[in-house]
């Protein structure tokens, strides 16, 4: 049935430059989003697809220009709906690759319903959530994920609202892939987007990026230079979990959770931290991983979670093919001649 | 006391909602008129008058929260702009169905679809034709200055109060985003609980032994009641139309020729009437300023006396059909538009006058 669903590989081999669009980039000089593009330009050639079976699908917002500056097929849609429209355009056409880029006002707050409702079906297409912790595309306003606290255009006293962490909205939808990274580490950023579409299913990518005029420096606890050996947690699956400048750290798992330790410090050796593993089924030190915050934790990037679950993809293939096989009504002949199809 | 200021339109929305003594305000933001909601939130109305700023999470949240706020005999509003407001007609329909009253700012940019963030009146039909399902009516006011942008945020709400009805002001990034002076009304404080009882006794403010409980709801299962509570609308409307029709005439008196214009489009034609009428052309302005209840009897009168009608609006001929149904073919009626964000000059308006209606044939 796989085979069915398999998108069609390019015959020659592409390069980032096959990927890059001719239009002008209307994105502020130093906002994020333009490692992303660059990150999404190095990732298409490798996964080996033709071109024209990507299929780029946004919403609203600063994020949404992206569909222009690939040089895919594109789809810039509503805003709050670019998951429910690529859900459409994966089921309609099972043969592409689907990337949907959205941001933080666009899938956390409008969308926020169609983005649950797209990860719990787990449709096999890929999320790149831009999450600046702002409104860019309108100028300023508070986010569903702006922290407590701020001061922005529609927040003059600081918001007053708990804001999402998306990891967790994510794993509580029933998500079988979620990640993190920060977009001043393009290197793995480009590494998880790849893990991302070799995943059956919907991943999430929740890319912490910069609004360089509205929210300047929001992620900079957890990207600045000084702070992002304490505050960040590389994880790669099957390997323990530490951090800090020496690797001096990590993360251990206790009875009532997750507990940062030291190596060396009271008894503790590198046995004792633990060993990531982002395939397992149960979400539970997933939730954990994603939950994690300074200052008393580092936050987790990486994949976070890659948990093998059927598509609905798939199972709406095998539905129609099952139905196929099995109904004794194989023309419209066949229909017409079947006798009564109600009782009264 | 009266004050002068320099406002934006949209922020002149903001400043009457607070003046008028709303109870509250549900946004989400939009261009070109999240200056409301940035408005509301730095003047922190909460703090002198106990107004609510909600930013939601959408506009369906903030329609439904506007909806909410209304059963409650709240004097609530909510803006938003053109693909905003496409979200609230949902709930613009059940609160005209449960018969609320609320004011409701659609700011028109460009459409159909994202389309653009400039300036269009490509809503008119959305707004005085329907919008949302089943036979209602907004009560549509249509700003053509700053100070009106003020002025009838006011008159909204005491419309909308008296006839339980939805109130619309339609207006456009033109006005929502240019500075004008703008006299302020003086702040009326916000009604109090009891003063709510007595005016709205349909609310839902919790039951006291000495009264029925009320339900607020737009659904009537029973065809022959739903008939009935469509007829009770029916009337409504046919009040408002005998009532509430306002209009603006300009250089009317002596005209050969008519303008037909709303909004920015006005401001555009009454510059033109200047133009002609300094080349000779006997030309006036006919302003609706209720888009429903639409000034037909003033027209159907205006028809008998002018050789043509020009209808300008910013879009593909929307109000047109309405100034030819009053006009009932008596005279020629044409349009001239221009849309997708596009603004026309005072020259092209005068030009397409000539060629559609003095030269026309």
């Amino acid at each position: 049935m796989k085979e069915n669903l398999t998108v069609d590989r390019s015959s020659v081999p592409l390069t980032k430059e096959d990927f890059v669009s001719d239009q002008m980039v209307k994105w502020c000089a130093g906002c994020g989003a333009h490692a992303i593009l660059s990150s999404v330009a190095n990732v298409f050639p490798k996964i080996g697809y033709k071109k024209e079976n990507f299929c780029l699908v946004s919403g609203i917002g600063c994020s949404s220009r992206f569909p222009y500056y690939v040089n895919t097929y594109g789809f810039h849609g509503i805003h709050g709906r670019a998951n429910a429209i690529a859900t459409g355009v994966k089921i309609a056409n099972p043969h592409l690759s689907v990337w949907i880029a959205t941001g933080d006002g666009d899938s956390m707050a409008i969308g926020g319903n169609h983005f649950i409702h797209i990860i719990r079906r787990n449709v096999d297409l890929n999320i790149m959530l831009f999450n600046n912790q702002i409104y860019g595309l309108t100028k300023g306003q508070f986010s569903p994920t702006t922290p407590q606290g701020s001061v922005t255009k529609t927040s003059p006293q600081g918001t007053i609202e708990q804001p999402f962490n998306p990891g967790e909205l994510i794993l509580g939808a029933q998500g079988t892939f979620f990640a993190r990274v920060a977009d001043t580490n393009p290197k793995m950023m480009t590494e998880v987007m790849f893990e991302a579409a070799k995943h059956d299913g919907t991943s999430v990518v929740e890319i912490l990026q910069n609004c360089v005029i509205f929210a300047d420096k929001t992620h900079n606890t957890i990207t600045s230079r000084d702070l992002r050996d304490d505050h960040q947690l590389h994880l790669k699956n099957g390997e323990p979990m530490l951090f800090g400048k020496e690797k001096e750290k990590g993360i251990m798992l206790t009875a009532t959770g997750l507990k940062v330790v030291k190596i060396g410090e009271n008894g503790i050796t590198l046995k004792d931290i633990l060993v990531h593993d982002q395939y397992a089924q149960d979400p539970g030190i997933h939730l954990m991983l994603a939950k994690m915050n300074p200052p008393e934790f580092p936050v987790a990037l990486g994949v976070i979670r890659s948990a093998k679950f059927s598509t609905y993809d798939d199972m709406v293939v095998e539905q129609i093919a099952y139905a196929k096989e099995n109904s004794s009504i194989l023309s419209v002949d066949d229909l017409l001649n079947s006798g009564d199809t109600w009782e009264i | 006391m009266k004050e002068l200021r320099l406002m934006k339109g949209n922020e002149a929305i903001a400043e009457a909602a607070i003046r008028c003594g709303a109870d509250g305000y549900f946004g989400y933001p939009i261009t070109p008129q999240s200056e409301v909601l940035e408005y509301l939130m730095a003047e922190r109305p909460y703090e002198k008058t106990g107004m609510v700023v909600l930013q939601a999470e959408s506009e369906v949240a903030a329609i439904n929260m506007v909806y909410g706020g209304a059963a409650c005999g709240k004097k609530v509003l909510t803006s938003s702009s053109s693909p905003g407001i496409s979200l609230k007609q949902e709930g613009i329909s059940y609160i005209a169905g449960a018969e609320l009253p609320c004011v409701i700012v659609n700011v028109v940019r460009g459409g159909p679809g994202l389309g653009t963030i400039q300036p269009s009146q490509s809503d008119y039909f959305q707004a005085v034709k329907g919008g949302g399902h089943g036979d209602y009516r907004l009560i549509v006011l249509a700003p053509a200055s700053v100070q009106e942008m003020a002025d009838f945020v006011k008159l909204g709400f005491d419309l909308a109060f008296k006839y339980r009805n939805p109130a619309m002001i339609l207006t456009d990034g033109v006005i929502g985003q240019m500075m004008e002076k703008v006299e302020l009304f003086e702040s009326q404080p916000r009604l109090t609980k009891e003063e709510i009882l007595k005016q709205t006794p349909w609310a839902t403010v919790g039951k006291t032994p000495d009264r029925e409980r009320n339900i607020v709801t737009s659904l009537i299962l029973d065809s022959a009641i739903q008939e009935q509570h469509v007829n009770k609308l029916r009337d409504k409307y046919i009040e408002i139309e005998k009532n509430e029709v306002r209009y603006e005439k300009i250089q009317c008196d002596d005209a050969e020729y008519l303008f037909v214009a709303f909004g920015s489009s006005a401001r555009i034609c009454q510059k033109a009437v200047d133009m002609g009428r300094a080349k000779g052309i006997k030309v006036g302005l006919l302003r609706p300023i209720t888009l429903f209840p639409f000034p037909k009897q003033v027209l159907f009168e205006l028809a008998d006396q002018v050789k043509g009608i020009l209808d300008v609006e910013m879009n593909l001929g929307q109000m047109v059909e309405d100034v030819r149904l009053a006009v009932n073919g008596k005279v020629k009626v044409e349009h001239y538009g221009r849309y997708g964000g596009m603004i026309p000059s005072p020259d092209e308006v005068l030009l397409a006058l000539e060629n559609q209606i003095i030269g026309g044939k």
